[in-house]
């Protein structure tokens, strides 16, 4: 993909991380203001497998895991490319990027799946 | 020209020197002179040069901002020594050393073909691709000075390289194409009668082309000339975002020819009138 389009994405998805962001925020932090509910209580298991069967839940956290695994990991490979690389070495950055964010999007994939499925 | 209106000021000069055949590596000399004001670096430098190091090496030319030749890293700033005045610094002891970023030929001597590579890498040019029209010309190309007005700061660069020299990333990483191409890259592509966006693409939409820009802004600080590169990689960026989802600058609206027929009306409009005997 040209590079205009890979930093397009990469700039396109910060609102979105920023909106998402918030949405956790405040469901996990400020749960006694938006929810009326202890921030102790709203961090235990039961609540969190209770909350991740929620369609909302299982949509908003497999978007933030898909843009802020991509935010991320563009920004790392751009310090990472900086370095004074081989050509060799620049392919082995760019596939060894592609293969950690794809692993763990399939292990964020695997858990938010879990939880919406099969939890509690 | 300006008056001696001060006495003469001792002023140390620390001098990088460095030469290939005798040494492996740069060292600092140190000469003591009388500076008067409104000396330039560029002047002190000829003066050391003519009564105490004659083998000092410099490149120098125009000795007045135009040509961009005597380009210098003077107290740690990429500056034309034509354009520094010694007193203006503000130190008794001046350091000059060559321009970083580049590979040192002989002291203050900088190796700039990095700087002519890149900016040849993104086509420094008009490109017109009607080749009817480059064949049978049917008439002129219009810019009108708002279309000028927009690129016009762009096109004041004299490729003195101290954008480069300034530059933290082009420190980092060598193969960034730095501010000065990417700038030219613009000052080109935004031109209404360029349509070569596409033929610059190979170098610009690459990892080492603008999005590698940090936005230190050192480039625009160090321009002698007052043009903005920091600000032109921005604009390149968003024409180049434009273009990759398809609002980029249309072929119809790049060639802008006006009929002969127009150019002649338009002259007999605004012709003074005939002069008359009296």
């Amino acid at each position: 993909m040209r590079e205009t389009r890979l930093w397009s994405l990469h700039i396109l998805v910060i609102p979105i991380i920023a909106v998402l962001l918030g949405m956790h925020f405040a469901v996990m932090h400020y749960a006694p203001v938006f929810y009326g509910m202890s921030v102790e209580k709203a961090r235990e298991f039961s609540t969190m497998i209770e909350r991740g069967k929620s369609v909302s839940q299982f949509v908003i956290y497999m978007l933030l895991l898909v843009a802020s695994l991509y935010h991320g990991l563009y920004g790392l490979r751009g310090i990472l490319r900086e370095l004074p690389l081989t050509p060799r070495l620049v392919k082995v950055v760019d596939i060894g990027i592609l293969l950690f964010g794809l692993f763990i999007f399939a292990l964020g994939t695997y858990v938010t799946w879990w939880t919406f499925n099969f939890g509690g | 020209m300006s008056a001696k209106t001060t006495t003469p000021r001792e002023i140390i000069f620390r001098v990088r020197r460095f030469d290939p055949d005798t040494d492996t590596v740069p060292h600092w000399d140190e000469f003591r002179m009388h500076v008067h004001d409104g000396m330039t670096v560029l002047e002190a430098l000829h003066q050391l040069k003519a009564e105490q190091t004659p083998n000092l090496a410099y490149r120098s030319s125009c000795r007045m901002g135009v040509c961009g030749s005597c380009g210098m890293f003077v107290n740690d700033l990429p500056m034309l020594a034509c354009q520094t005045q010694v007193l203006h610094l503000g130190t008794d002891v001046v350091t000059v050393a060559p321009l970083p970023n580049y590979p040192n030929v002989k002291d203050l001597v900088p190796n700039l073909e990095p700087l002519i590579q890149k900016h040849a890498a993104i086509k420094p040019f008009i490109i017109f691709t009607n080749q009817e029209e480059i064949d049978e010309p049917t008439g002129e190309f219009i810019q009108t000075p708002e279309e000028r007005e927009s690129i016009s700061q762009f096109t004041h660069c004299i490729k003195c390289g101290l954008c480069l020299a300034a530059c933290p990333t082009v420190a980092t990483d060598p193969q960034f194409l730095g501010p000065q191409a990417l700038a030219q890259a613009y000052r080109y592509s935004a031109d209404n009668r360029d349509c070569g966006l596409k033929e610059r693409l190979v170098a610009l939409d690459a990892f080492h082309g603008p999005y590698q820009c940090h936005m230190a802004g050192a480039c625009s600080q160090a321009c002698p000339k007052g043009v903005d590169p920091a600000f032109a990689i921005q604009l390149l960026k968003r024409t180049l975002v434009l273009d990759s989802i398809g609002f980029g600058k249309k072929k119809s609206k790049l060639a802008k020819v006006m009929p002969l027929a127009d150019v002649v009306k338009q002259i007999e409009e605004f012709a003074p009138p005939p002069r008359t005997a009296k």
